[in-house]
């Protein structure tokens, strides 16, 4: 999920904790800065930390002025072959291809697992923002594929686009069954995503501000753990007891507007209904209209205006009309 | 009734001239005409509350609404732009800046619409309770809000090479610059907040060339050094192609993000616009444009329109300061007429966009941009020295120091509010005099 939506997560989880809303109100704002603060810790540590001291075997700089899609596709078949040899991990970097200020080229690197071989697709240009840039791009797309040795297991995606800012690292690990698993970022969401490392993190601030706060980072923590295995990667849970991520629910992706909202929204509510609960001389609210009218009426406004939208669209492009 | 709205027309009217000279604020406007309506009620001439209200509304939502203008047209990207070229920017560097700002304007007419039509008939009800739960804990939320700005800057830098230090300092450039833009602003607010140079005569605008410096100096400092010169802008015969998802996305995540800034306190409209982006992950330049317009028009207006909710008596932002020194509002009609002001003074400053955009395009095309960049620098230092004397223009030198270290590193400019932020988080919490104290300010 994205940052903000973990430290709504982590500031709502504070606000279940009476004490904290008690010291709120009376001008001790620690117990939810803790909140937000270790909400975000995870994603703080591998973004901000981890991946500039990741070592990588392979890295990867396609030239922006002479668009080679085999080269890339040659060194990741290489990366998957290498480590299918030697048995050993090996680690590869794709770099970003920067054109401009605001402009970027595209590309995809696609496992296809069933005809065993990784291609390599140039895709359009594209803005910070990562939008597609007008007129840029081929018809059709300049591809090229590489064989690969083995068979791979995935454990993300099929697909990886590389775009904006920094490129992906994908660590090949050759499995006991004779496949290499592709790890996608193997930096992230591993030691610093673990309940285990969790607990200590949470030990420590407890150590320095006390129970409450160890509460309080404890279960901003598992807010984050817990949502992010919601999506596609999963997390590495129990770190060091477990080496490896657990797959996530693949209900979502991370970036992904709805979820996002959705997740800021109804930590907003939690947090307003605890301050409301402890709140004296309030008129009174019941739980259940509090979620019909803040949370089940707009849901089912915005749905309508989405279907409303859809339809809309579908009849503006229906071919004759 | 006519009186008010010819006091709304004339109030948009005269912010329209005041919006599109770049760092010109209409609180600094306002604080003029606000010094003059006191001197003429101590000499027995009070003007009535049908006239001051409507014309402050008139100027407020006229300046939410036409100040995109320079903000779209005079803010040119030069070549040292890292990861820093603004929506707005790119539809100027594109020829485009007309387009630009009517998409921005559009989305301040749909947060307006929502402000009148939405949340104007609920407010009443539903605000004053809310301003009870939140009022003691309004502290602790400003601190997550700098605690989420701080935290959200991600590095930029450090993508090639070898993992180790030479790749994290390289990646923590723009952090690390952006961290340190926010402590030095933060030290500054405590100056001026605790000791400041500016005359006491001159209190009024005490953190005005603070402001100035920060946010205007630096990008019309560069625009004149940098020698950078935008691209002929096109004005479009037809529509601008604004579809309607685009539209309702961007006006629900500025509504929301302006809402937020307008109901609590210090929070600007560009720290609620951020927050409203990242909750709605807005991504498209045409999204964030109509965002942008909505987010600043709620900010600047339901912040005003908040000292006239019965029940509630908010007091928010710059403009609701000024008149509540002139004007307390204590009836329903009074919440009503502010209602129809606004609702007037949008229309009004709508139907002024086109016409000034295409006068500003104009301009363009007769000076250079460097000529009139340098002609609103002129203008804003005349102002500083008018308003807050020579101590005003050591204050915006030290904090044009400041503001140029996000514009050389790429860093975000809005850490850069850091200088009313953290003075006033620290005095929310009780810590501010302890703080100031240590600093040796007290």
């Amino acid at each position: 999920m994205k940052g903000i939506s973990h430290f709504a997560i982590g500031a709502a989880a504070a606000s279940c904790f009476p004490d904290a809303v008690e010291a709120g109100a009376a001008g001790n704002p620690l117990y939810f800065i803790l909140g937000g603060v270790f909400g975000l810790l995870p994603d703080t540590l591998d973004f901000k930390f981890t991946r500039f001291f990741f070592k990588h075997d392979i890295e990867v700089s396609p030239d922006p002025n002479r668009p080679d899609p085999r080269a890339i596709a040659g060194a990741v078949a290489h990366a998957v072959n290498r480590a299918f040899e030697t048995r050993r991990p090996l680690s590869i970097k794709l770099d970003t291809v920067r054109l401009g200020a605001d402009r970027w080229q595209r590309y995809e690197v696609i496992f296809d697992v069933l005809r065993r071989r990784v291609v390599v697709r140039y895709g359009p240009q594209v803005d910070t923002g990562g939008t597609p840039i007008t007129g840029t791009g081929t018809r059709p797309p300049l591809e090229a594929a590489a064989p690969l040795a083995c068979d791979v297991r995935l454990d993300y995606l099929a697909v990886t686009q590389v775009d904006i800012f920094d490129g992906p690292v994908f660590r090949m690990t050759p499995l006991e069954d004779g496949t290499v698993a592709p790890e996608f970022i193997p930096w992230h969401r591993a030691w610093s995503h673990s309940f285990t490392i969790g607990l200590l993190c949470a030990g420590v601030c407890g150590v320095i501000f006390g129970p409450l706060a160890a509460m309080v980072a404890a279960a901003a923590l598992a807010g984050h753990i817990l949502t992010d295995q919601l999506g596609h990667m999963g997390c590495n849970l129990f770190y060091p007891f477990s080496k490896k991520r657990t797959q996530g629910s693949r209900l979502m992706h991370a970036g992904q507007s709805w979820p996002n909202f959705a997740a800021v929204w109804i930590s907003c509510l939690v947090i307003f209904w605890n301050l409301y609960r402890r709140t004296a001389g309030v008129p009174p609210l019941s739980p259940i209209r509090l979620a019909a009218f803040a949370l089940g009426l707009p849901a089912l406004l915005l749905n309508l205006a989405r279907r409303l939208w859809s339809k809309v669209t579908r009849i503006s492009t229906t071919p004759g009309l | 009734m006519i009186a008010a709205a010819v006091a709304t027309v004339l109030g948009t009217a005269l912010s329209s001239v005041l919006s599109c000279l770049p760092g010109l604020h209409v609180y600094n406007v306002m604080s003029l005409l606000v010094m003059g309506a006191h001197a003429l009620r101590a000499q027995g001439h009070a003007l009535p509350a049908e006239v001051v209200v409507p014309f402050a509304i008139g100027l407020t939502v006229g300046y939410a609404l036409l100040s995109n203008i320079p903000s779209v047209l005079l803010a040119a990207p030069d070549e040292s732009a890292l990861f820093t070229v603004l929506p707005g920017q790119k539809f100027l560097m594109a020829g485009r800046g007309y387009e630009g700002t009517l998409i921005t304007a559009a989305g301040g007419l749909a947060g307006l619409c929502a402000l009148v039509l939405i949340v104007g008939p609920l407010a009443p009800r539903l605000l004053p309770a809310a301003g009870m739960v939140f009022r003691p804990h309004t502290h602790w939320i400003l601190w997550c809000v700098i605690c989420f700005m701080l935290m959200s800057e991600w590095p930029k830098g450090g993508t090639r090479g070898q993992a180790g230090l030479r790749r994290f300092s390289d990646g923590w450039k723009t952090t690390g610059m952006g961290l340190l833009t926010f402590a030095l602003s933060g030290l500054l607010g405590f100056l001026l907040f605790y000791r400041s140079p500016i005359p006491i005569e001159a209190a009024f605008q005490n953190i005005m060339p603070a402001f100035v410096g920060l946010f205007t100096l630096p990008w019309l400092l560069l625009n004149v050094v940098s020698r950078v010169e935008a691209p002929p802008q096109c004005v479009p015969a037809g529509s601008i192609g604004l579809d309607a998802m685009t539209l309702l996305r961007g006006t629900f995540a500025g509504c929301l993000g302006g809402g937020f800034a307008a109901f609590f306190p210090v929070i600007t409209g560009g720290v609620g616009g951020l927050l409203a982006g990242h909750a709605t992950a807005t991504r498209d330049d045409r999204v964030f444009l109509v965002s942008q317009g909505a987010s600043k028009l709620v900010y600047y207006v339901a912040g005003l329109l908040l000292l006239f909710v019965p029940g509630l008596g908010l007091t928010r932002g710059g403009a609701a300061s000024m008149l509540k020194g002139l004007f307390v509002p204590r009836t329903v009609y009074d919440y009503l007429l502010a209602l129809a002001s606004v609702a007037l003074a949008g229309a009004t400053a709508f139907l002024l966009v086109g016409p000034l955009t295409r006068a500003v395009i104009g301009l363009m095309r007769r000076y250079t941009y460097r000529r009139m960049s340098a002609a609103a620098l002129l203008a804003v230092l005349a102002l500083v020295f008018g308003v807050t004397g020579c101590m005003g223009l050591a204050v915006m030198a030290v904090a044009g120091a400041i503001g140029m270290i996000p514009v050389l590193y790429g860093s975000r400019r809005m850490n850069c509010l850091g200088v009313i932020l953290l003075p006033m988080a620290c005095n929310m919490s009780g810590a501010g005099p302890t703080v100031a104290r240590w600093l040796g300010l007290l």
